[in-house]
Parts: C-alpha cells; sequence; structure tokens
C-alpha cells in the first residue's frame, strides 16, 4: 500500500496531460541571524503534480509553507533540493534565457492588491509592463492588448490613464489579473488571491477566474486558508502542514470524508453553514511546533489527536495519555526557547534556574489523575532531566518510552480510496485502524 | 472601439487639436527667455571655460574665448547695461546713471526688476504646469497632484521656498545684481578708474578704484566707515556698506552665494546619487552587501567631519587640486565623500519598505530585470525621502564651508565667500562696522531655515501622515 501514485494517476501520466511535475521539493532558509543555527524547513520534502487546465487548492494554516511552495515555484525562491517540473523541464536551474522563457510561461496573482500593484504608474502601464519586458509585438499592439486584457477583466478601457488608488479592492485585484495574463500563460498561481476583499466581491473575482480559466484553457494553482473558497473552486486539493503535504486529492472527497488526521482537524474548524447540524469539533492543542525543528517522525506527531500508541499504552486511560502529551509539549516549548540572560547567568553562578519549574508543572498536570507507578517513575525521570535544563534529554526520553511508530518514523504518502488520494499517516497502513474510525471513538 | 484612438494620441497632436492654451504660453515663453537669450548664452559659454579649465592643458582655450566674447555681446534685458547705475555727480546731475536717477535708485530699480524678471519666469513655468494638466494631459489624477497640492497648503514650506528661490536668483543673477562688478571692484581695482565729485575743489575728479578702495574701508571708526545704504567718499553706492578693504560687500555677499550654492549643490548631487544608488542596491540585494555598505559607513560616519575637511584640506594646501576653481572642486569632493552616508543612512529605511512591496515580486515574476526593477518600482518611492534629507543637509554643508574659511581653510581670497566676511569684520562687530559680519552672518541663519523650512513642507506632502517630530531628520544638516 506504500505506492506514491495510484494507477489512475499514471495513466494520466502516460498521456502527457501533467503540466507540473514537483518532486521532493525543499526550500530552506538560512536565515536568522546566528550562524550555523537550523534553517527554517519551510517547504520540507513535497511532491504532486497538476495536470493541464485543472485547479489545484492548497490549503493550510498560516506558517505551514504554503506560500513558500507557491514562491519556489514561481523561481521568487531557490529551491533547496528536489525538482520541479515544467511541461518535463526542470525549472529550478534555469537561467539566461531559458528562464525568460519560464516567466513568460508561469504568472502569479497576489493576495494584497494594494501592495501588488506600483501606485506610480497608471494601470496601462502596470499591464503592459510584462509586454515591455518580452518585446512583445509593437508598442502600439501591446497597447492595444492592455486594452483588450482590461476588458477582459471586467474593467474599461479608459482604465488605462488612471492610477491604483482610483480603484477598489476588487477593481485592483482584476487589474492584477490582467497583468498575469497578458504573457498569455499556461499556469498560473493564485496566492490567496480574495482574501483581502470584501465578500461580496470575493465570489465576482472567482467567477472571473473561473471564466477565465475555461476561456484560456489555464491551469491553476490556487493556494488558500479558507476552505469554503477552496472548495467551490478547486478541482483536487492538497492539505499542507509544516512544510509537509499531508493530504492531496479530489475535493469533493476530500471535504465529505477526509483520510489524514490534520484534515479531519482542519476541516472541523470550519463553521457548519447549517447551524441545526450539530458537529463535532476537534480542537487541536498547543501550536504547530517550529519549522527549524520539526518532529522526526510525522509532522503532526506533536498535536495529532488520533496519535497511535506504542503497545505498551494502549489501554491508558485517555486523559492520562493527553496529560502525557502536553508534558512532552511543554518540554518542547521549553526547549524553543532561548534561555534570557538573566538563566544564563544563574546557570554560570550554578544558581537555581526560574525555568526549573518540574516541581510546580508535575503535579498540575497528573495531580489528580490516577497514576500507575511505571508510568509515575518515566515522567519523574524525564522531570529531573528537565530540571538540570537538559530538556533535550527529557523528551528523547519520553519519545523512547511513550513513542510510537508516529514519533519515530516518517509516514510516506498512502493512497486512499481509489480516485488517487494520498495521505501522510501511519494509519492507512493495514496493521492500524484508519483515523475516521478512530476520530469516531473520540467525539462518542 | 472608436474611443481606443482617443488615447492613443501622442502630446503633439493633443496640442495641435487645442492649441489656443499652448501658444499663449509658448508666446510668452519666448519673450522671457529671447531677452536673456545672451544671458544663456554665457552661461554656457562660462560653464564651457570651467570645464576647459579643467582639463589638463587647457585645450580650445582660446576657441571658448572668442566664444565668450561673442556671447557677451549679446545685449540681454536683465543686465548692467540697460540700468547703469556706476555715474557720477557733476555738480548739477548724474551722468551715466539711468535716466539720470541717483546711483542708489538705479541700483534698486535693477534689483527689483531682476527678482521680478525671476519671478515671473517661475510663474510662467508654473502656469505651463497647470496648462498641461488642465489641457493635455492623459490622466485626470496622478499621486503626485496631491503632494503639490499638499505643498501648496504648506505656508512655512512654502516661505522655505521663497527663501531659497531668492537665494537662488541671487546667486544666478548676482553679477547683475551687485551695484559693481567683482573684477572691477573686488580682482582688478588698479585697472579700473571711478570718476566722482569733489567736493574740495568743486568738480569731477578721476581717481583709481583701488585708491578708492583704501579711502572707504569700514574699519570701526565713525570717519572710517562706510555703512548699509550709504555713498562712501567717491559717490559709490554701497547697499551693505564696505568690507575692511574697501570693497564693496553686497556684490561680494551675491558672488559669495553662487560659490556656496555651487559647491553645496553639486556636493549634494553626488553624494545624493551614490547615497540612492546604494540604497536602492542594498534594499534590493540587502545581506552582504547591505553589511558592506553599513561597515563603509559606519566607518564614514565615524569621523569628524569638520576635523576631516581640514585635514584634507591642509593636506592638500599646495597641491593643483586645491587651485581647481578656487578650491571649490576639492571641497565638493569631500562633501560628497563625506555626506553620502548620510544620505543612505536616511533614505535606507524607505528603500527597505519599498522592497518589501508585492509590486516588485510581481516585477521579478515575470522577468523584470534588477536595474529596471530599482528603477522604475523602487527609486521614485525613495526619491522624495532623498530630497528632504538632501535640502535638510545643504544648509549643513553651506554653514560648513563658511566656517571652514572662517579659518582661514576654505575658498581661497579673493573669490567672496560668507564666511571670510565674517571672519573679516569679526574684530569691529561692537563697533560702526559691525554690518560686515552681521550681514553674511543673518543672510546664513536665512538661508539654512529657508533650506530647513523648504524640507519640513516637501516632508509633509510627501508622507501627510508622518511623525512631524522626527528629530533625526532635523539635525541631519547640522554636521
Ligand atoms: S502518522 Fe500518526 S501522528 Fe501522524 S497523522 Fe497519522 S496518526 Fe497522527
Amino acid at each position: 500500500m506504500s505506492t506514491t501514485s495510484t494507477e489512475e494517476e499514471q495513466t494520466a501520466k502516460a498521456s502527457g496531460d501533467t503540466l507540473l511535475e514537483v518532486n521532493d521539493l525543499k526550500t530552506y532558509y538560512e536565515d536568522g541571524g546566528l550562524l550555523g543555527s537550523n534553517p527554517v524547513k519551510a517547504v520540507d520534502g513535497v511532491s504532486f503534480d497538476i495536470q493541464r487546465g485543472e485547479t489545484l487548492g492548497l490549503v493550510g494554516e498560516s506558517g505551514c509553507g504554503k506560500s513558500t511552495l507557491g514562491r519556489t515555484l514561481m523561481r521568487l525562491e531557490e529551491a533547496t533540493a528536489g525538482e520541479v517540473k515544467l511541461n518535463g523541464t526542470d525549472i529550478t536551474t534555469l537561467s539566461g534565457s531559458d528562464l525568460k522563457q519560464f516567466r513568460k510561461d508561469v504568472q502569479m496573482v497576489f493576495q494584497d492588491p494594494d501592495s501588488s500593484l506600483n501606485e506610480r504608474m497608471t494601470v496601462g502601464e502596470i499591464v503592459r509592463e510584462p509586454l515591455d519586458v518580452h518585446d512583445w509585438k509593437t508598442p502600439s499592439e501591446r497597447r492595444e492588448r492592455v486594452r483588450e486584457l482590461l476588458e477582459t477583466v471586467g474593467l474599461q478601457e479608459q482604465h488605462y490613464y488612471r492610477y491604483p488608488h482610483q480603484f477598489s479592492g476588487g477593481q485592483r485585484q482584476r487589474i492584477g489579473i490582467a497583468r498575469a495574463l497578458a504573457l498569455e500563460p499556461e499556469f498560473i498561481i493564485l496566492d490567496e488571491p480574495v482574501s483581502a476583499l470584501d465578500v461580496s466581491v470575493q465570489a465576482k473575482i472567482l467567477n472571473l477566474l473561473e471564466d477565465l480559466q475555461n476561456e484560456f484553457g489555464l491551469t491553476y494553482l490556487f493556494i488558500a486558508h479558507d476552505l469554503a473558497v477552496v472548495r467551490h473552486i478547486c478541482d483536487r486539493v492538497a492539505v499542507m502542514y509544516l512544510g509537509n503535504m499531508m493530504e492531496i486529492g479530489p475535493a469533493d472527497e476530500m471535504f465529505d470524508q477526509p483520510a489524514n488526521p490534520y484534515t479531519h482537524a482542519l476541516l472541523s474548524s470550519i463553521p457548519e453553514p447549517d447551524p441545526t447540524i450539530e458537529r463535532d469539533r476537534i480542537t487541536l492543542r498547543g501550536t504547530p511546533p517550529s519549522p527549524r525543528d520539526p518532529p522526526a517522525g510525522c509532522p503532526f506527531s506533536t498535536r495529532c489527536p488520533v496519535k497511535i500508541r506504542p503497545a505498551a499504552y494502549r489501554d491508558m486511560d485517555p486523559e492520562l495519555w493527553e496529560r502525557i502529551e502536553v508534558f512532552r509539549e511543554v518540554l518542547r516549548e521549553r526547549s524553543r526557547a532561548d534561555p534570557s540572560l538573566s538563566d544564563r547567568v544563574r546557570k554560570l553562578l550554578g544558581r537555581e534556574s526560574h525555568r526549573a519549574g518540574m516541581d510546580e508543572i508535575i503535579p498540575e498536570l497528573f495531580g489528580e489523575l490516577d497514576v500507575p507507578s511505571d508510568v509515575m517513575t518515566h515522567i519523574r525521570e524525564a522531570a529531573d532531566y528537565a530540571e538540570n535544563d537538559d530538556e533535550d534529554a527529557a523528551r528523547s526520553y519520553l519519545r523512547e518510552e511513550f513513542g510510537s511508530v508516529c514519533d519515530h518514523e516518517r509516514p510516506d504518502q498512502l493512497s486512499v480510496g481509489n480516485r488517487g488520494r494520498l495521505s501522510l499517516c501511519h494509519r492507512h497502513e493495514a496493521e492500524y485502524e484508519e483515523p475516521a474510525t478512530v476520530f469516531e471513538t473520540l467525539v462518542q | 472601439m472608436s474611443t481606443t484612438t482617443e488615447t492613443e494620441i501622442p502630446l503633439r497632436q493633443r496640442v495641435a487639436e487645442n492649441p489656443q492654451p499652448a501658444l499663449i504660453w509658448a508666446a510668452v515663453g519666448a519673450v522671457l527667455i529671447g531677452v536673456e537669450l545672451g544671458a544663456i548664452l554665457q552661461v554656457v559659454g562660462a560653464v564651457a571655460g570651467v570645464v576647459v579649465n579643467l582639463l589638463p592643458g587647457d585645450p580650445g582655450a582660446s576657441a571658448v574665448q572668442s566664444l565668450q566674447a561673442a556671447f557677451d555681446a549679446i545685449p540681454t534685458l536683465v543686465s548692467r547695461d540697460v540700468i547703469p547705475n556706476q555715474g557720477y555727480w557733476n555738480g548739477t546731475g548724474y551722468e551715466n546713471t539711468f535716466l539720470g536717477l541717483s546711483p542708489a535708485v538705479a541700483w534698486a530699480i535693477r534689483v527689483a526688476f531682476v527678482y521680478a524678471y525671476a519671478f515671473a519666469v517661475l510663474a510662467w513655468a508654473w502656469n505651463g504646469y497647470k496648462r498641461f494638466r488642465r489641457h493635455y494631459r492623459r490622466v485626470d489624477w496622478t499621486p503626485r497632484d496631491d503632494v503639490v497640492n499638499r505643498f501648496r497648503g504648506h505656508s512655512w514650506g512654502k516661505f522655505g521656498l521663497i527663501i531659497v528661490i531668492t537665494f537662488v536668483v541671487m546667486a544666478v543673477f548676482a553679477p547683475a545684481l551687485g551695484p559693481t562688478t567683482m573684477e572691477r571692484n573686488i580682482l582688478q581695482p588698479y585697472d579700473y578708474e571711478v570718476s566722482y565729485w569733489s567736493e574740495d575743489t568743486q568738480s569731477v575728479e578721476t581717481v583709481l578704484v583701488g585708491e578708492a578702495n583704501l579711502g572707504s574701508g569700514s574699519q570701526g571708526a565713525g570717519d572710517e566707515n562706510v555703512a548699509p545704504m550709504t555713498y562712501d567718499d567717491f559717490g559709490r553706492f554701497h547697499p551693505f556698506g564696505t568690507a575692511t578693504n574697501g570693497k564693496d560687500l553686497f556684490t561680494q555677499v551675491v558672488f559669495g552665494a553662487r560659490i556656496s550654492l555651487t559647491i553645496a549643490v553639486v556636493a549634494m548631487g553626488i553624494a545624493g546619487l551614490i547615497g540612492l544608488g546604494l540604497a536602492m542596491i542594498t534594499a534590493y540585494y540587502k545581506g552582504l552587501a547591505d553589511l558592506a555598505t553599513v561597515l563603509v559607513s559606519d566607518s564614514i560616519q565615524a569621523l569628524p567631519v569638520i576635523m576631516v575637511l581640514i585635514l584634507m584640506l591642509v593636506i592638500f594646501q599646495n597641491t593643483w587640486v586645491r587651485e581647481l576653481y578656487d578650491g571649490a572642486v576639492l571641497i565638493i569632493l569631500i562633501f560628497s565623500i563625506v555626506y553620502w552616508p548620510f544620505i543612505w543612512r536616511s533614505i535606507r529605511g524607505p528603500a527597505l519598505q519599498v522592497s518589501e512591496q508585492d509590486w516588485i515580486d510581481a516585477a521579478k515574476s515575470f522577468g523584470q530585470t534588477p536595474t529596471q526593477v530599482m528603477r522604475k518600482h523602487m527609486a521614485p518611492y525613495v526619491f522624495s525621502y532623498m530630497l528632504i534629507y538632501a535640502s535638510l543637509s545643504l544648509g549643513g554643508i553651506i554653514i560648513s564651508v563658511a566656517g571652514l574659511s572662517y579659518l582661514g581653510l576654505g575658498i581661497t581670497a579673493p573669490t567672496p565667500e560668507w564666511g571670510r566676511l565674517i571672519a573679516n569684520g569679526q574684530q569691529y562687530v561692537a563697533s560702526p562696522s559691525w554690518h560686515i559680519s552681521l550681514v553674511p552672518g543673518l543672510l546664513i541663519t536665512l538661508v539654512v531655515t529657508g533650506l530647513n523650512a523648504f524640507g519640513d513642507g516637501i516632508r509633509d506632502a510627501i508622507d501627510p501622515q508622518a511623525d512631524t517630530g522626527d528629530e533625526a531628520a532635523a539635525t541631519g544638516g547640522g554636521a
């Protein structure tokens, strides 16, 4: 079951319909000042492809790496590893005239229409600039083309000599779309194109984008954090978390029956349009881990509500199990926070550090629970490490004792269903229960 | 698509379709410029002369000289010849003055005329802009219109602008403004004669200008003083009185304005270009480029400006560099090198801010080249900030140049310089000859205030929300 693509997809590829193919793409940032610190793993090994003419939605919380992925595909960010094939050519290594040709084929529509248009240029100049850069035909043909484009996106040609300031947000986004269309690209990356707009305007822009797709046979990558919007416009959806693609598959199927635990959680956060339908909310505990220091196993393992438990603890009281996970989260947070200067001074002087509040944390977490003595021993052991400011040792101790396959092994993208759905979770392996089944027991 | 052609008409055709406003404007312009054509050509000749002077071996010097002579012969309206004031009393009336008026009145008329002309030209240019806006511009509105309108409503800024214009006109029209000429009164006084009415002999007598100067110095004592707005013993009118050596103070002040302004504007221009160019590069590439520039500019800024100036001027004391344009070229170079880090520092923030805008990414995404991104998408946003700091720093340079000359280091004598005038009259400040130091001192204060007001005006016009208590900007010019 650990194949990374279904037969259906393979036939699609064979028929040459794949426009974009991304293989194990990584984008790391080395910034952050201090030399030798861990890089930010914004995109950490992502693979997917986009068929010609389809719309792939890319969703996830802010900071999950979806924007960086979009920018890497645009070559606005350099890939650290992996390949991005557009029509079979790896674009991560292009330069010179090949790069310039690529810049013609792929365009982007930006999120913030205030910031994406240069306010000192007229609308005509803005839309014309790509044509000028690529020496498209003659100057008068360019002007003619700009006027056509303005009409195509629902503006008027007399807007040519106006400035962006004189337009509303929705109109400005239309200008940005006209600019993206100017060079007749095949592929357009839409980076949250409606999230800065009024709800009433959003639908109009989305309709425009759909019309344009039909008219010009465009392929879209639609980056969004609003799942409702994605459901409306996308053929397939990819869900990102902490630089990883957790799940990818047909939109309808994914919304009706999420496979991956993270998708479950994400979907349950959308308010149900019909308030009479009771839906069980899954609230995620904690915050995503730092992309500088992602978990060794499954990226979602620190917060997953249906995480696989090691065999020894499978029957443990769920409440207690939850507390142990919280304890691990606390230690992770503490190792992440840089010790303050005064903490360091205390440490140098051999005094007790402020951070060592284990004798408060342990009773707080486990006080009112009935903790088996062997479990308590492990907890005390870890607390001792932490007391000595060695959170890393405490963490690895707990990982050894309470960790499961979710903590140790990075799951593969496993196939779910028969429509080419892939999900990054160990629970799709035969030996474990499916996430959906476990969720059901959870919410009961 | 009948309307499409309407927006595509080139400017020439738009003018042709509605020629009246443009024609009226052009006709007025032709008259205004025509009467001063000779002067404009003389400036061209003078610039050519300076260039030739700077080149080793002075190639084509004679050609330039004959050209200058030809240009000088063209009569101009705003000139000494049209309204002469250097006449004398022949016992019954004035000779050789404008309409036989007294030299003081003739001079005053000429000054008024020069300023009237200068403001007429400016009004004409402004009117041209307004006509363009109303009749010919394709866009109804640009973001810059708002800036212009806000500046027009800014009284303090307009006050500054008027001071600045007055100062610039003083520098530009220096030869026409003085009651006498540089050549005659200051540079070669022993080559010229002056006629005057002698009370003793009751007749018109003649004396060398140099000798007359000796007899009309201002040195504190009652009979050795020619105060502002008075005549000396030789019937010469001195609007600002005379200096200690009897030379006309007003003439020196107007020519001093010329050299101060040249140094300040050229040095600031060079420093501004370096600062703007580096700001573009550091904001676009960030990282190492930025770090390297921070290091260099910090090193330069750590130097005490005045000390460096003094050291450099002393080091180059007897070299050819020091001789160029009376020492101004060396001063300009030093100021450019010392001032660009201030400019770069001041506009680094705005440059970084604009480099974060999505339109930069958009331009990169369709393949715009880095230089074009900097020029089209970044520089216009930073330029106005640079203008603010440049106008504030101009005052600082003017003060510094005066300071150097005060110390005897700046512009070499006999070229007049305000700082040297102040030093010259310093010992007479508490005597009847107070005017020698006070007049140039007051003028420096006024000009620097004007430049600061102008800078404030631009700042408020660009960015109405900006915090007006920006101390860093206000003190930027005081170096
Ligand atoms: S692999 Fe484990 S932690 Fe990750 S999503 Fe699946 S169940 Fe949760």
